[in-house]
């Protein structure tokens, strides 16, 4: 039987991005038993759809950055499995988007591909979901089998903490953290670093629901985009400390990506690297001192 | 604005916004909506609708704004020769102590 996915288009009229992202959701609903929501609807009466949302996993499709159908993913609660973003998808595939909103040749094309794409995504998913099952044993000891891993697994006492009406912000006091202004954290041990983003990025974005992993295996230097999250509020690059190659991203997130709420420096990092240029790096860093000066600043003015 | 640095440099020193090619630019307004800093001023009445108004709002070495625009529009300075200019700053600020 083929997979089905609950299907949360943005439909928006009045951009051709919007339109392809009907179309995607018209399609899937014929090639698969995946069964639409209408954003229009569930957003002034979701107990229509709140059934088909426990039983199937959802797919958001975006039409353009502003990402409504995100948005009211975020609003309503919604764990998202798989998201596509029409615009971005049009353009990694080379195409211009029309200004027209009857969808042409071009964009009947782009949409059949990617539900190609996406029924071949929901199979691998379910496929690895089945077979993660019986090997959980493996997968898991693996996942927490990492070099770095036991010397980051820091103590509450090892948190300086910075208040700001009721919310907290938390900085790892330890040596070997490092940071960016742009609110990333690496943790340096020997030629390998993990990296993070920081309790002032993670707060400012309130909850995650997405994480694009950077690619393992891929050479990134010094303030180069290591992958993104993304909440209901913002897309955030994660902008890397460090250069290096990746060898390792933190699996659990792709699942949970909230896990970077409940602690961003532990269970929450974001990658591994190994390092190619730290000493020329650093100078572009802050120790714990900096960047907490940094942080309350920004705390500070965040709330304005 | 001399509040305003990064990594303790003077932000107005350092050479980083994003750069708009109006030629290729359609005016669908995907990146003034999407940034969040207030770097762009919206011009509604007139031809070139938009401009790059606060460059010192943007957030160094973000290039968000950049994947936004479908058709390749928007493009940053030179990554590595703004660190490099970052850090000859740095060290200039360090002798003059
Ligand atoms: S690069 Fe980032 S901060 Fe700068 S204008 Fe674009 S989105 Fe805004
Ligand atoms: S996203 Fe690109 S095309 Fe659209 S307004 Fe901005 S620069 Fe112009």
């Amino acid at each position: 039987m083929n997979k089905s996915y609950s299907v949360l288009p943005c439909n928006g009229l009045d951009k051709c991005a919007g339109c392809v992202s009907k179309e995607v959701a018209l399609l899937l609903t014929e090639e698969t038993d995946s069964k639409i929501i209408c954003p229009v609807f569930y957003r002034v009466a979701d107990a229509k759809y709140n059934k088909l949302l426990q039983e199937t996993p959802l797919l958001v499709i975006d039409g353009c950055a502003t990402r409504c159908a995100s948005k009211l993913a975020a609003e309503k609660n919604l764990k998202i499995t798989q998201k596509i973003n029409i615009s971005e998808e049009a353009k990694a595939a080379g195409l211009t988007l029309s200004d027209s909103l009857r969808i042409g040749d071009t964009e009947k094309k782009l949409a059949e591909n990617l539900v190609k794409k996406l029924i071949e995504k929901e199979r691998t998913r379910t496929e690895n979901e089945s077979s993660e099952a019986t090997e959980s044993e493996a997968t898991e000891s693996e996942a927490t089998e990492s070099e770095t891993t036991d010397h980051v697994t820091t103590k509450k006492e090892a948190y300086e903490i910075y208040k700001k009406d009721k919310f907290v912000f938390r900085l790892p006091k330890k040596e070997g953290f490092y940071f960016n202004e742009n609110d990333v954290w690496a943790y340096v041990t020997g030629r390998k670093a993990r990296i993070g983003v920081t309790d002032y990025a993670q707060k400012s974005l309130s909850d995650i629901m997405f994480f694009t992993p950077p690619a393992i295996g891929a050479e990134i230097e010094q303030f180069e985009e290591a992958g993104n999250i993304e909440s209901g509020k913002a897309v955030f690059e994660i902008i890397s400390p460090v250069s290096g190659r990746i060898t390792a991203i933190n699996e659990s997130l792709l699942e949970a990506p909230e896990l970077i709420n409940q602690n961003p420096y532990e269970e929450g990092w974001i990658a591994e690297l190994e390092l190619t240029d730290f000493e020329s790096d650093k100078e572009l860093l802050h120790s714990f001192e900096g960047y907490f000066q940094v942080m309350k600043r920004k705390v500070d003015e965040f709330h304005v | 604005m001399s509040e305003s640095t990064f990594m303790g440099v003077p932000r107005d020193q350092i050479d980083w916004s994003p750069r708009i090619d109006y030629d290729k630019c359609n005016y669908c307004m995907e990146c003034v909506e999407f940034c969040p800093h207030q770097v762009f001023e919206v011009h509604e009445e007139e031809e070139q609708k938009f401009v790059v108004k606060n460059p010192n709002n943007c957030v160094v070495f973000c290039r968000a704004c950049g994947k936004t625009c479908g058709v390749d529009a928007i493009d940053f300075p030179n990554k590595a020769d703004t660190t490099k200019h970052i850090k000859e700053i740095r060290k200039e600020m360090g002798e003059n102590e």
